[in-house]
């Protein structure tokens, strides 16, 4: 070092512009009452059927909000609307990998988050990068389905160790495709050992009650003395 | 894969800590980046060289230095911290399961050397 430069300590959180911004979106959430999911999973996990399946479920008990993130189009946006969501907006990422909490505010904008008890996010499809970016969520839900294999906690740790609640899918699946379940399992302990995991098949609808009832539990005890608005 | 969206983040903080230090020019940025941030060096780099122009950043040309560090877990049978070796999260000594300590996502900015 020469004596004109000098070393300044930092120690900061590289993305420390998008934990703010994620702070105001949970805000936002907390006042409305709006109890908001981020739902990470690979793609063709079987996302946008999960989100179904837990609208058509709620659908006479609560009023479920649905944020779409995708590289483009509006496919899915226009399928959880046919299942009976409350509101929908798309955010066409434009190529990016993962939902940052700045889009997620400009979506809020146009979302009609008093009319809703629930929204559900639907990021990207990708187990990597959406991990790293808070949403500014209640619930960070990871979703993975039989079909992908018993090793993703060993692949993508990260996303099972951060998330707060574990969703195996395509159940109705393990008996075709070698899913080791004690295997998944402890790996997953090893991560994560304190977070609620279900067993659905979306297909089959199997399992599906148990996280319905999960979601309404966590709605009540973050939000006491709130009716739902259906 | 989102080195370019996370070097934005980082260019506008070195930008920022510099401009507050009165610094001429950033030198050197050190920075943390956990084993399982998937985040790759090389990529990082070659997007902080892209969005910090010659004419308009001080933070042009610093050198990044990568500090990388992995996933811990702990063994309660040995009382041994362990980084992972096997692909099962067990504990190189008795093979039994540990319990996470670390996940090893660190993103995080140290410090920066600047010339005032």
């Amino acid at each position: 070092m020469t004596l004109a430069s000098k070393t300044i300590d930092i120690k900061q959180r590289l993305l420390i512009k998008n934990d703010e911004a994620a702070e105001l979106n949970r805000n936002a959430f907390q006042a409305q009452q709006v109890l908001a999911i981020n739902l990470i999973a690979a793609p063709g996990a079987g996302k946008t059927s999960f989100i179904n399946e837990t609208i058509k479920g709620l659908k006479t008990k609560a009023n479920v909000a649905v944020i779409e993130g995708d590289i483009a189009g509006s496919i899915d946006t226009e399928k959880v609307l046919a299942a009976g969501a409350s509101d929908a907006v798309q955010i066409n990422t434009s190529g990016k990998c993962h939902l940052e909490a700045n889009m997620l505010s400009v979506s809020l904008e146009q979302l009609d988050l008093n009319n809703a008890d629930f929204v559900l996010i639907e990021n990207v499809g990708n187990l990597i990068c959406p991990t790293s970016w808070d949403l500014g969520e209640q619930l960070k839900v990871c979703l993975v389905s039989a079909a992908e294999g018993d090793d993703k906690p060993v692949k993508y740790p990260e996303v099972f160790a951060k998330s707060d609640v574990i969703i195996l899918n395509k159940i109705d699946l393990i008996p075709f495709v070698e899913f080791n379940k004690s295997f998944f399992y402890k790996t997953l302990k090893a991560l994560n050992p304190t977070a609620p995991m279900f067993e659905v098949s979306c297909r089959t609808h199997e399992g599906v009650e148990a996280w319905l009832s999960y979601l309404q539990q966590t709605h009540s005890s973050q939000f006491q003395e709130h009716d739902l608005r259906v | 894969m989102h080195e370019y969206a996370i070097a934005q983040h980082l260019v506008n903080l070195v930008e920022t800590q510099a401009k507050m230090a009165k610094a001429k020019r950033v030198l050197a940025v050190d920075i943390s980046l956990g084993e399982q941030s998937h985040v790759h060096s090389e990529s990082l780099s070659l997007y902080f060289d892209m969005l910090t122009d010659a004419e308009k950043s001080p933070a042009s040309g610093a050198e990044l230095r990568v500090k990388r560090t992995p996933m811990w877990f702990y063994c309660p049978t040995c009382k041994l911290e362990y980084t992972v070796k096997t692909n099962d999260f067990c504990c190189p000594d008795c093979s039994e399961l540990g319990q996470l300590i670390d996940a090893g996502d660190e993103l995080s900015l140290q410090s920066i050397e600047v010339k005032v």
